[in-house]
C-alpha cells in the first residue's frame, strides 16, 4: 500500500522534526517538513500531501492565510488540513482533532497518538 | 449703640423760688441771692407758689411757713405729693424756732430749715449747698436712669436668654430672649421660682436643672447640654452658663445665660449623617477600586496566559514528542524507562498549568444549551468516582428532581463541579463525607456569608451546595480564595486557578459562587444560578411535545 503523505508546517523546526520522526517510525507515512509559512503552498504543490498539519501562529504567513490560499487553489483545494495551535486547550479538542467553526484543531503540545488518530480519521 | 452723651447736659442756671407773704422779706431774700447766678422767682402766697413751681420747675424753694391761707407746710406737702414737683428741694424759712416745727418740716420732705431773722451768709451757704446737692442728685438720678436704660437695652438686645435668680431661685430679671425662648412673658417669669413649679403645676423653665452650684461655690459654671422647659411643657436643649452675683462679698444670686441649641444639635446630627454617608461612599469607592484592581489583575493574567501558553507550548510539544520517540526507539534499561516516564509526566504537569491559565483567560464566551444542572452534576460525579473510592469518601447526593432546566454551558459548568469536588476530596484526604445538594429558592438564602448578589426579586434561583467534612479554610485563606494563583495545596498539586476559573464561569451564567466554613467543620461551596424564564418555558414545551 502506498504510504500516505503528510506535510508538517510549523516555524519551529525542532517540533516538525520530532513529529516527523514519530510518524516515520510507524513506517506508514512519508513526511515532509516546511518551516516557512510563506513557502507552505509551494511545498504542498510539489509534495502533494494527503494531509497537512498547519501551525496557526507563524511569523511570516499565518496558518489561516495558508489555509485560505490552499482552498483558493484549484490544484490544492482538496487537500485536507488540521490546525495545530497553542491557543486552544485540550478540553476544547479531542484526540482526533476538535472542530471549531468548521475547522479541525489539535492542541499543542500534541502527542503522537493524537497525530495518529487524526491522520486515521481524515485519510485512513 | 446707646449714646450716653446726654449724661452731661448743658449747665442751666438754677432756679430758686422764694415764697413769703411779706414783701419786705421777699425783697431782702431777693437782694441776698441776686447776682449769684441764680434765676430768681417770687411768690407771695402758697397758691401762687404751687402754680409757679409747677410751671417753672425750680430746683429749690425757700418757703415761709407762716402765711395766710395756705401755709408753708401745706405747700410743701402738696409739692411733694405732685410727681411734677416732688423733686424740688424745699427749705423752710420761719421765725418759729421750735424743734418740733423743724421735725415736722423734715417729715414733710424739706431738706433744711433757716431761722428768721436770717443771716445773709447762712442763706447763701445753705442755698448753695442744697442746690449743689440737688444738682448732684439730679445728675445721679439721670445717670442711673441712663444706665438702667443701657443695661436693659443690652439685656434685651442679647440673643441669649438671661435669667437673674436670687438665692431662692426666684427670677429678679428676665430678658426678652429668655421669655421668647421659654414661651412665658417677662412678667410671668419675674418673681417666679424658675427652678420649680408654679402653684398651678406649670413647670418653670429650669425645673429639671439642679440648683446652680454658683450659689455655693461662687464660681462660674458652664453646662453644655441641659433641658429647659417651655411653657407648653415641651423640653428644648440648651447650653448655659451660670455666674454668681456678688454683693458686699455675699453671693446674692446668679445670672444664667442660655442658648437654645436645637439647631446646633440638628446641624450636628445632619453633619454626622452626611459624614457617615461620605464615609460609606468612600468605602464603596474603595471597594470599587479594589474590584477594578482585581479585574485589571485578572485581565493582565489573561493576557499573560495567552502569551505564556504560546511560548511554552511549542517547546513542551518538542519535549513531548522527543520523549515519545526515545521511549519507543530505545530498548533502554529500567532506569531509562523510569526517567522518560517522569519527564513525560512533568510535561503533562506543565501543560496542565498552562491549560489552567488559558481557561482562566478565555472564559468569556459560553456555549449555551438547555440542560439540567442535576445531569451535569451526575456527569461530574461520575468523573470523580474513582477519586472518591480511592479516598474512602462517602457521597450524599441530595438532588431536587423538580429543578427547572437552565441555559448552560455544560462543559464549563462540569469543569466547575469537578473543581469543587476535587477541592473537597483534597481537603478531606482520607475518609469523609461529600454532600451535593440542589434546591430551588425563591429568594437568595440570606443565612451566611455565602453569595447573596443582586438578583431580580421575582427571580427563582437554583442553589447548589457542595459540602465536605475536611479541615476548613482559615480566615486569611477565605479572603483570597478566589484570587488567581491562590492555593492551599502542596506545590505541584494545584495551579491555584481552579476557583477563579470557576467563578468566571458561574458569573458568565449570571450566577454567584461563594465559600464558607460550616459550623460543624469543613467547607460549603454554594453556587446560585438564576432561573431564566426561557429555559423553563423550553422545558414545558419539551414535556408537552
Amino acid at each position: 500500500m502506498e504510504k500516505k503523505r503528510i506535510l508538517l508546517v510549523d516555524d519551529e523546526a525542532s517540533l516538525t522534526r520530532m513529529m516527523r520522526l514519530n510518524l516515520e517510525r510507524t513506517g506508514k507515512y512519508e513526511v515532509r517538513e516546511e518551516n516557512m509559512g510563506s513557502r507552505a503552498v509551494e511545498t504542498a504543490r510539489q509534495f502533494r500531501p494527503d494531509l497537512i498539519f498547519l501551525d496557526v501562529m507563524m511569523p511570516d504567513t499565518s496558518g489561516d492565510e495558508v489555509a485560505a490560499q490552499l482552498q483558493e487553489d484549484e490544484e490544492l483545494k482538496n487537500i485536507k488540513f488540521v490546525f495545530l495551535t497553542a491557543i486552544v486547550t485540550k478540553g476544547e479538542t479531542e484526540p482526533g482533532g476538535g472542530e471549531i467553526a468548521g475547522r479541525t484543531f489539535l492542541a499543542k503540545p500534541v502527542k503522537t497518538e493524537e497525530l495518529l488518530a487524526c491522520i486515521e480519521r481524515f485519510v485512513g | 449703640m446707646v449714646s450716653v452723651s446726654t449724661l452731661h447736659a448743658e449747665p442751666v442756671p438754677d432756679t430758686v423760688l422764694m415764697v413769703d407773704d411779706n414783701a419786705t422779706n421777699l425783697q431782702l431774700l431777693y437782694q441776698t441771692l441776686d447776682g449769684r447766678g441764680y434765676k430768681l422767682l417770687v411768690a407771695k402766697s402758697g397758691e401762687q407758689a404751687l402754680n409757679i413751681a409747677a410751671r417753672a420747675q425750680p430746683a429749690l424753694v425757700l418757703l415761709d411757713i407762716m402765711m395766710p391761707g395756705m401755709d408753708g407746710y401745706e405747700v410743701c406737702e402738696r409739692l411733694k405729693r405732685d410727681p411734677v414737683t416732688e423733686k424740688i428741694a424745699v427749705i423752710f424759712l420761719s421765725a418759729l424756732d421750735d424743734t418740733s416745727d423743724k421735725v415736722h418740716g423734715f417729715h414733710l420732705g424739706a431738706v433744711d430749715y433757716i431761722a428768721k431773722p436770717f443771716q445773709v451768709e447762712e442763706v447763701i451757704a445753705r442755698v448753695d449747698t442744697h442746690l449743689k446737692i440737688h444738682r448732684l442728685e439730679q445728675d445721679l438720678e439721670r445717670r442711673n436712669r441712663q444706665l438702667e436704660i443701657l443695661n436693659d437695652r443690652i439685656l434685651q438686645a442679647m440673643g441669649e436668654g438671661i435669667f437673674g435668680l436670687d438665692r431662692k431661685g426666684q427670677a429678679i430679671f428676665v430678658n426678652h430672649a429668655a421669655a421668647a425662648m421659654t414661651g412665658w412673658s417677662e412678667s410671668d417669669l419675674t418673681g417666679s421660682d424658675l427652678l420649680d413649679e408654679k402653684a398651678d403645676g406649670a413647670r418653670m423653665p429650669m425645673a429639671e436643672c439642679v440648683t446652680p452650684s454658683s450659689l455655693t461655690d461662687g464660681r462660674i459654671h458652664f453646662v453644655d447640654t441641659a433641658s429647659f422647659i417651655h411653657r407648653d411643657g415641651s423640653r428644648f436643649p440648651v447650653e448655659y452658663s451660670c455666674a454668681p452675683i456678688h454683693e458686699d462679698e455675699r453671693i446674692t444670686g446668679v445670672v444664667v445665660v442660655f442658648r437654645d441649641i436645637s439647631e446646633r444639635i440638628r446641624t450636628e446630627a445632619e453633619l454626622k449623617r452626611s459624614h457617615e454617608a461620605l464615609q460609606k461612599s468612600h468605602q464603596e469607592l474603595l471597594d470599587a477600586q479594589m474590584k477594578l484592581i482585581q479585574a485589571a489583575k485578572l485581565e493582565s493574567v489573561g493576557r499573560l496566559a495567552a502569551g505564556v501558553a504560546h511560548e511554552v507550548k511549542n517547546p513542551l510539544a518538542v519535549i513531548q514528542l522527543g520523549l515519545e520517540y526515545l521511549s519507543a526507539e530505545g530498548e533502554g534499561d529500567e532506569t531509562e524507562v523510569l526517567v522518560i516516564a517522569d519527564m513525560l509526566n512533568a510535561v503533562q504537569r506543565a501543560d496542565t498549568v498552562i491549560k489552567g491559565l488559558l481557561d482562566f483567560s478565555r472564559e468569556k464566551e459560553l456555549d449555551l444549551a438547555v440542560d439540567n444542572i442535576n445531569r451535569v452534576i451526575d456527569v461530574s460525579l461520575q468523573l470523580v468516582k474513582h477519586e472518591l473510592t480511592q479516598h474512602n469518601i462517602r457521597l450524599f447526593r441530595e438532588l431536587d428532581d423538580s429543578l427547572p432546566d437552565l441555559d448552560l454551558d455544560a462543559n464549563k459548568v462540569q469543569q466547575v463541579f469537578i473543581n469543587l469536588f476535587m477541592n473537597a476530596i483534597q481537603a478531606m484526604g482520607k475518609d469523609g463525607d461529600l454532600i451535593v445538594r440542589t434546591t430551588i429558592q425563591d429568594l437568595p438564602p440570606g443565612d451566611s456569608d455565602l453569595p447573596s448578589c443582586e438578583f431580580d426579586e421575582a427571580q427563582q434561583l437554583i442553589c447548589v451546595d457542595v459540602e465536605d467534612t475536611g479541615s476548613g479554610i482559615s480566615d486569611e485563606g477565605m479572603a483570597q480564595i478566589f484570587d488567581p494563583f491562590f492555593t492551599t495545596k502542596p506545590v505541584g498539586q494545584g495551579t491555584g486557578l481552579g476557583l477563579s476559573v470557576s467563578r468566571n464561569i458561574i458569573k458568565l451564567h449570571g450566577g454567584e459562587i461563594g465559600l464558607d466554613n460550616r459550623p460543624e467543620g469543613g467547607v460549603v461551596a454554594r453556587i446560585l444560578l438564576p432561573v431564566n424564564k426561557g429555559a423553563k418555558d423550553g422545558k414545558e414545551t419539551n414535556t408537552a411535545g
